[in-house]
């Protein structure tokens, strides 16, 4: 039950989502939509160009400038970590846990398969997130945000997969709210 | 300030909001997904409308950033179901998993590992699989009011207005008047109800009539929201903001005698064979201002015409089904002792005259008997009519908007009686437990 209640939601989901809306606006005024997925592709173009220089320069994609310097994006992917580490420090909310209660619920395997699952489940994350110019922040909210036509094919076949494979992978899904009552 | 410095506060802010708005707890992302906890569902949807409001804001105010993504459909797509693929197997988006992994995670930290690895992946396929397949249905970086052709205004107000109203109704479900006596005391009571054989609830006829109150609530809205777009169609119509088109044939009689006007050009055809020295007195029973453009975008009296019929149709579903579920929450109150029996019997009955005025009876009897839900024809064969005198113009008047409110006003009193229903109910089951409390103590 205690690490049922460590799950609880610190703010309220209006309060939680007013204030991620206005940290996208406050993005959009500044500099741009909020976006995290670019980084990843930078920093792989970064070793890359460490070890494989001319086929870097080559690359239609990483060529780009966008992808050689350590910018915006990745200062923001640095912040983000970093201002998680501390409100989840502050709210006492830090704590070494290797899976979920859910993959715990549905699989009572060990804790290694949770951890395999979460690096293949990361390749496709990545992989997807490239494919659509951006991932569930870049794509999905920022989309929406400016209206982009992208965004709707996006979210039709991304909630279509994710109910799909979510149903698949964890069969039983108590709802978590109503079973700490 | 440099861009890096501002990248880390910007993220940090972003970082810190992902774990107060609990986004950073993948078993969140699968309850949703497993649609079981809507919590971060919620989150997400404020977050997307309220982004949408500001985002509009500051473009109409010059201040925005904007950074639209092509639209390289098939693309997308396949990239929103990897996506999707990879979030249904962790829990995790790229965001909330950096986020996660600050908290504490070590699965997280490996989805980034895997991260990297697939950010390796999608620069190696890029030339081969992602150029090709980018060119395929690709329509550039667009907006949905740039390919509609409407304002952004109607989008962003449609969007939140949409969204706010689902969430709104949402949160209907959970009114505070079942969450009291669903707690531990009331399921106390519950359990005392066969003892004291005060009265013969029983949880399911609460379930049940929480069920007909929540769908009596939705269908309400919807039946107003049809007799709006009802309203707004005939003052669109005869404010000339949408202009009835050559070829809307009127195949309907215009009622009690009134005669069809001929068009303008076979008017002033026949004005001039006759040598007639002034035009006969027509007095068309509105005025038709040239197109001001008060709407956003454009409308065709085709359009106009398909939603009148649409709204027609889930009129009459809605207005029968509205009455039925007043029908029944009579019949739960009735057979579990519920109180608030006077105020549910006669919105029932308020419902079914409402009802009653709404169906289109002129489509059975013909011009004998009216119902304040009209069809198209009727309109257009009202507004091309030759109507002189007040008595016409007051009596198309009555017919388009004096009955239609009075239709409204018997709904909004049915509505408010069954309102009032649903509070009796709630002060009843309190005197009720304070009853059984007080035999307790005794």
């Amino acid at each position: 039950m205690n690490e049922l209640d460590s799950h609880r939601p610190p703010l309220p989901w209006l309060a939680g989502g007013i204030l991620l809306g206005l940290v996208q606006v406050l993005a959009i005024g500044l500099v741009r939509p909020l976006s995290v997925s670019t980084p990843f592709v930078a920093a792989d173009a970064k070793v890359l160009e460490h070890v494989a220089l001319e086929y870097t320069q080559h690359h239609q994609l990483i060529s780009n400038e966008e992808y050689k310097r350590f910018d915006y994006g990745f200062w923001f992917n640095i912040g983000l970590v970093l201002g998680a580490l501390l409100s989840a420090l502050y709210l006492r909310k830090w704590k070494l846990q290797a899976t979920s209660i859910l993959w715990q619920w549905n699989h009572n395997a060990p804790i290694l398969l949770r951890l395999i699952t979460g690096f293949c489940g990361g390749v496709l994350l990545l992989l997807g997130a490239g494919l659509a110019y951006g991932c569930i922040t870049g794509q999905f909210a920022s989309g929406w945000a400016q209206l982009s036509l992208s965004a709707v094919p996006f979210t039709i076949t991304m909630f279509g997969f994710g109910m799909l494979v979510a149903y698949l992978v964890y069969p039983k899904a108590p709802n978590l709210d109503r079973w700490r009552r | 300030m440099s861009n890096p410095i501002i990248g880390l506060i910007m993220g940090a802010i972003f970082g810190a909001s992902l774990v107060l708005a609990g986004l950073a707890d993948p078993d969140k992302i699968i309850g949703t997904l497993r649609l079981k906890d809507f919590h971060a569902l919620r989150t997400v949807v404020v977050f997307v409308l309220v982004g949408m409001l500001g985002t509009w804001i500051l473009d109409s105010v010059g201040a925005a950033n904007l950074d639209i993504k092509p639209a390289a459909i098939l693309t997308v797509a396949i990239g929103g179901a990897f996506l999707g693929i990879g979030l249904g197997l962790t829990g995790f988006s790229p965001g909330t998993a950096l986020a996660s992994a600050a908290s504490g995670r070590i699965d997280a930290l490996f989805t980034i590992a895997g991260m990297l690895f697939g950010a390796h992946v999608y620069v190696l396929i890029y030339p081969l699989i992602v150029i090709p397949l980018e060119r395929i249905v690709n329509w550039g970086s667009i907006t949905l009011p740039q390919i509609t052709g409407s304002s952004t205004a109607l989008w962003v107000i449609t969007l939140f207005a949409t969204g706010s109203l689902a969430l709104f109704l949402k949160r209907l479900r959970k009114t505070r008047f079942f969450e009291l006596h669903k707690k531990e005391g009331d399921l106390k009571m519950d359990e005392y109800y066969a003892d004291s054989g005060v009265i013969r609830l029983t949880p399911d006829c609460l379930e049940a009539a929480h069920v007909f109150r929540g769908w009596k609530n939705l269908l309400f809205i919807v039946v107003v929201l049809c007799l709006l777009v009802h309203q707004a169609a005939v003052w669109l119509t005869i404010t000339g903001q949408i202009e009835i088109g050559e070829d809307a044939v009127v195949k309907v009689p215009v009622f009690l005698g009134l005669s069809q006007k001929q068009t303008a050009g076979a008017t002033e055809q026949a004005m001039t064979q006759s040598n007639l020295s002034a035009p006969a007195v027509v007095q068309a029973p509105v005025i038709r201002p040239q197109k001001s453009g008060i709407l956003p975008f454009e409308v065709t009296f085709e359009h106009l015409t398909s939603a009148v019929r649409l709204a027609n149709a889930i009129l009459v579903l809605t207005s029968l089904l509205y009455a039925l579920t007043l029908f029944l929450s009579l019949i739960t109150s009735l057979v579990s002792g519920l109180a608030g029996l006077r105020h549910i019997s006669r919105a029932f009955y308020l419902s079914l005259v409402m009802v009653i005025l709404l169906l289109p009876w002129q489509m059975v009897f013909g011009r004998i008997v009216l119902g304040a839900i009209y069809t198209p024809d009727e309109l257009v064969a009202w507004c091309t009519a030759d109507i002189n005198g007040t008595f016409e113009i007051v009596l198309f008047y009555l017919r388009f908007t004096g009955y239609w409110a009075l239709a409204m006003i018997i709904l909004l009193l049915a509505q408010s009686r069954s309102h009032r229903w649903a509070k009796s109910m709630l002060y009843g089951l309190k005197i009720v437990e304070q009853d059984v409390q007080k035999r307790i103590v005794a």
